[in-house]
């Protein structure tokens, strides 16, 4: 017989390292056709970190997104970073960028000012112009800003920032301190259905509710929240490196199972924004935190479809099965 | 104006460089005259090394050059504890240990050499159940005791909270090995240039830990040290530390050519940094009303071999072992073992995976015994703005409540839910 | 040992001396230069290494290059350029299918070869064709967007080319 059931959890995780310093650094330049070079150590693995940094750095600047290029990952070219771990990249990195972005601006604000006979606090930068506040019809292009001020008042538009969290150690006796920065939040229903003749579980529909404070790319932050929830399905169900006296039994995608296309369910994606004030634009973080309620989500609807607990991961068809005897046994 | 950058979906900046094929990973770069390397790994899961011999492996057509111990200039690293051995010298602690990496002139060549390295072990007695490694009498895979760290997080008084408790509902939970299952595996080639600097190329999460672990490796200054990140296959955590990069340096020094390594599946989930399995125990107190007053956790992590990341990780479990729920009074205790099994790293989650299973299934299988609905029971008990944590550190903003109205919205929960 | 085999990729021909023993994602990344075929796995798991041998959907890590004298292979490099993309490169990219890129190819030509046969699969249709490409990224939710509506585009197209 096919049951199905609900289940729900909740999670919370902080954006950063624990008590250690965990600053990110990064140049910007703009060049004298308005165009921006951004130099940073994150690298970008795969979770879009790159993309979402140029979008910070194009909105601090008010230069076009297609007008910035980054330089990333290399040791020589780029200042530091501690690196795309722990979720930080976006908080972290994206504070430093902006930092960065915001002194090169600046000179931009001053030779601009000079040029339209106000203070810099007056003027403000999008779209590739610098202009007056309220007054969008006063305004001076990037690129002819940036020229004079490069190539005529000799003050080439360049900044550098670095960003590291307020955070304090943890003292060891009672764990108490401020190990992090920020906090993201979130939700996960799962919704399966228990083969109980064979143990199988389908997951057929997840949704999952994720505080990022401010998404600054949402089809990468659905992204990152898809593929957290298929680690978490993998981790719930399939997912287990069997050790035997130290020697590794399945070490190989043959045995070791991991989720494909037919094994996802359905996922429906809720963004909250509620912006973190010492964000970049209000953001945070999305990376780790996306897999985290899964898992127990699973776990829990399996209970609420057949009434078994399973309390060792992965939740495998033999483990529900045994558990449905025991159950049964106990009835008996 | 057009108005802003942010809030925006894009398409990743290099999307069509990936989806054509042109974005270079790391197995996708090559240098002229290259050399091939590959890693000798233990046999034994726990074993005193007496003798390597590479003779035999030398004299093989293609073999440049065998590297052990002897020449890694500070053969130690590690994040908070300096145990981990790039080449294995005294031991090897568990079966991924390297004792020799080769380089010839093919991967077969290199892969044929392996066979002919000599390697005399004495085997030790081993453990691997984590509860055995921590009783005294346990064999021993670092000096005197298998407890790396214990984490204490403490707040109010458990003993009062079970005083007040009408329920008291107590769990163990244990969760699995996993692997990070990127898809590209370790891949990095060095070279050394005419100047004397180090140019690595290397699918890394942290270039930076790289450069600084590969100068203190090689005792070498970090000017003459250049990490670069290709485009990089997935990490989640796996890249995050250094692994065959300084064998790729020794040998380019040695043989004065490139180095390509690059690890099999096999050795992904043989020899590199997995998520460490927990033995997670909950007891928590609740009132007649559903109010947590009180909660215990025990942590025991399987470290495997070495520290790696496992004392981070343990302590971002333990902040978080309690939940994400206003609890006065909590107890935590979190015990990091070392054992001679694959080695727990940094994984997506840090830590905090294991034990958010554990809380969650904790949660619901509290609200079966007061007979409560796990969705009001957990609404109830939530953290909201300006709670504090075990820690004592204050949230300002907590959105909490908004997640579950909002996960609700989209997939509707068993019963209709009266929020508060 | 060694034998000199015509392999076809791409439409073009290329003259190799091959051993028997040599796997045709060797030949096609070491020799061919071909680096947009990658491996995950050695073992016909994973897909990332997945070409098309005569429009079908192979693991060119399981496969010997002697095998594949004088049949047409596709790579990810034939399927499309950046100045001339594929209507699926281009669903890739517009709906975000693709974080560390690394299965992308061999997914995308999987995908080719159901879209070649199928031209409106269903949902299951996509899944089912892509199940032997794993994606550790992205939860397939994007990929799977991506070729229904590749699948539209080049329908559409058609209807409009009659």
């Amino acid at each position: 017989m096919k049951k199905r059931g609900k289940g729900i959890a909740c999670m919370f995780y902080p954006i950063g390292f624990t008590s250690y310093p965990n600053p990110g650094s990064a140049f910007v330049k703009v060049n004298q056709d308005g165009t921006a070079v951004v130099f940073t150590g994150a690298t970008d693995m795969g979770q879009g970190s790159t993309t979402v940094l140029a979008q910070i750095a194009a909105e601090e600047l008010g230069i076009r997104y297609e007008h910035i290029t980054m330089v990333t990952g290399d040791t020589e070219k780029t200042p530091f970073d501690l690196g795309s771990v722990a979720s930080r990249v976006t908080y972290i990195v994206g504070n430093a960028v902006k930092r960065a972005a915001h002194e090169a601006k600046r000179i931009l604000l001053e030779v601009a000012a000079e040029k339209l006979g106000v203070s810099p606090d007056g003027l403000c930068a999008g779209d590739g112009r610098i202009y007056i506040k309220g007054l969008p019809e006063r305004f001076l292009e990037i690129s002819e800003v940036a020229r004079i001020a490069q190539m005529g008042k000799g003050r080439p538009p360049i900044g550098s920032g670095s960003f590291n969290p307020i955070t304090t150690f943890l003292d060891p006796e009672t764990g108490h301190g401020k190990p992090y920065g920020a906090y993201v939040f979130a939700t996960q229903i799962a919704e399966v259905e228990v083969d109980t003749e064979t143990g199988v579980v389908e997951v057929l529909r997840i949704a999952a509710a994720h505080d990022c404070g401010k998404a600054i790319n949402p089809m990468l932050v659905e992204g990152q929240v898809e593929g957290g929830i298929s680690m978490g399905v993998g981790y719930g169900l399939f997912e287990e490196m069997v050790l035997d006296n130290g020697v590794v039994k399945n070490p190989q995608f043959t045995d070791y199972i991991l989720p494909t296309s037919l094994d996802m369910p359905e996922i429906r994606v809720g963004i909250i924004e509620r912006p973190e004030p010492t964000g970049p634009f209000g953001a945070k973080g999305i990376g780790e935190p996306s897999l985290l309620p899964t898992a127990p989500a699973i776990i829990n609807a399996i209970y609420d479809a057949v009434g078994v607990r399973i309390r060792e991961l992965p939740a495998t068809p033999e483990k529900i099965l045994k558990a449905l005897r025991e159950t049964d046994q106990g009835k008996a | 104006m057009n108005g802003s950058a942010i809030g925006v979906s894009r398409p990743r900046h290099d999307a069509v460089l990936q989806v054509t094929g042109r974005a270079l990973y790391g197995d996708d770069y090559e240098r002229p005259g290259m050399l091939y390397a590959k890693a000798l790994r233990s046999r034994h899961p726990h074993a005193r090394i007496l003798k390597v011999d590479t003779s035999r492996a030398l004299k093989l057509a293609g073999v440049k050059a065998v590297i052990t111990a002897e020449d890694v200039p500070k053969n130690r690293y590690g994040f908070t504890h300096l145990d981990q051995p790039v080449l294995a010298d005294d031991k090897v602690r568990y079966m991924g240990d390297v004792v020799a990496v080769v380089a010839a002139t093919s991967w077969d060549a290199a892969t044929e050499a392996l066979d002919q390295i000599e390697v005399d072990y004495l085997p030790l007695p081993a453990v691997f159940d984590p509860v055995e490694a921590m009783k005294p009498d346990a064999p021993k895979v670092h000096g005197d005791s298998n407890i790396v760290s214990h984490i204490k997080i403490r707040s109010g008084d458990v003993t009062e909270g079970w005083r007040i408790s009408s329920e008291i509902v107590e769990d163990v939970m244990r969760t699995q090995v996993v692997e990070h299952c990127h898809i590209e595996p370790h891949a990095a080639l060095a070279e050394l240039t005419d100047d004397g600097t180090y140019v690595i190329w290397s699918t890394v999460q942290r270039p930076f830990l790289i450069a600084s672990d590969l100068s203190r490796i090689l005792q070498y200054p970090m000017n003459k040290i250049r990490v670069i990140t290709p485009a990089i296959g997935g990490g989640f955590g796996g890249k995050n530390e250094i692994t065959i990069e300084p064998y790729v340096c020794l040998l380019a020094a040695k043989t004065k050519r490139p180095v390509k390594m690059v690890l099999s599946r096999e050795e992904e989930f043989c020899g590199t940094t997995v998520r460490h399995p927990y033995i997670v125990k909950y007891r928590s107190g609740v009132t007649k009303d559903g109010k947590i007053v009180a909660r215990q956790v025990e942590i025991i992590s399987d470290s495997g071999a070495y520290v790696s990341w496992g004392e981070s990780t343990l302590s971002k479990a333990s902040i978080h072992a309690a939940g994400p729920y206003f609890i006065p009074h909590v107890r935590i205790d979190g015990y990091l073992v070392y054992t001679n099994n694959s080695i727990g790293g940094a994984m997506r989650g840090f830590g905090v995976p294991q034990v958010g299973f554990a809380y969650e299934c904790h949660m619901d299988n509290i609200a079966a015994v007061i007979g409560m609905d796990p969705l009001e029971f957990r609404y109830k008990n939530l953290l909201t703005d300006n709670s504090s944590l075990p820690t004592g550190q204050v949230l300002e903003f907590v959105t909490l409540r908004e997640t579950v109205r909002k996960a609700v919205e989209l997939v509707g929960w068993k019963k209709e839910v009266e929020w508060e | 040992m060694k034998r000199a085999i015509i392999l076809v990729v791409n439409g073009t021909e290329h003259s190799v001396e091959v051993q028997p023993s040599d796997l045709l994602v060797d030949v096609l990344r070491d020799r061919l230069r071909l680096t947009g075929t990658k491996k995950g796995c050695g073992t016909g798991e994973c897909g990332a290494c997945t070409v098309l041998l005569d429009g079908k959907p192979v693991n060119s890590c399981l496969l010997l290059a002697i095998r594949c004298e004088g049949r047409q292979i596709t790579t990810i490099e034939g399927l499309g350029t950046p100045d001339s993309l594929h209507v699926l490169q281009k669903a890739f990219i517009d709906n975000g299918a693709v974080q560390c890129g690394f299965c992308a190819p061999g997914m995308l030509l999987s995908a080719k070869a159901l879209l070649d046969e199928n031209p409106a699969p269903s949902e299951m249709d996509i899944r089912q064709a892509l199940a032997g490409n794993i994606c550790r990224c992205t939860g397939y939710v994007k990929i799977v967007k991506a070729v229904s509506s590749a699948a539209r585009t080049m329908s559409g197209a058609e209807g409009g080319g009659r």
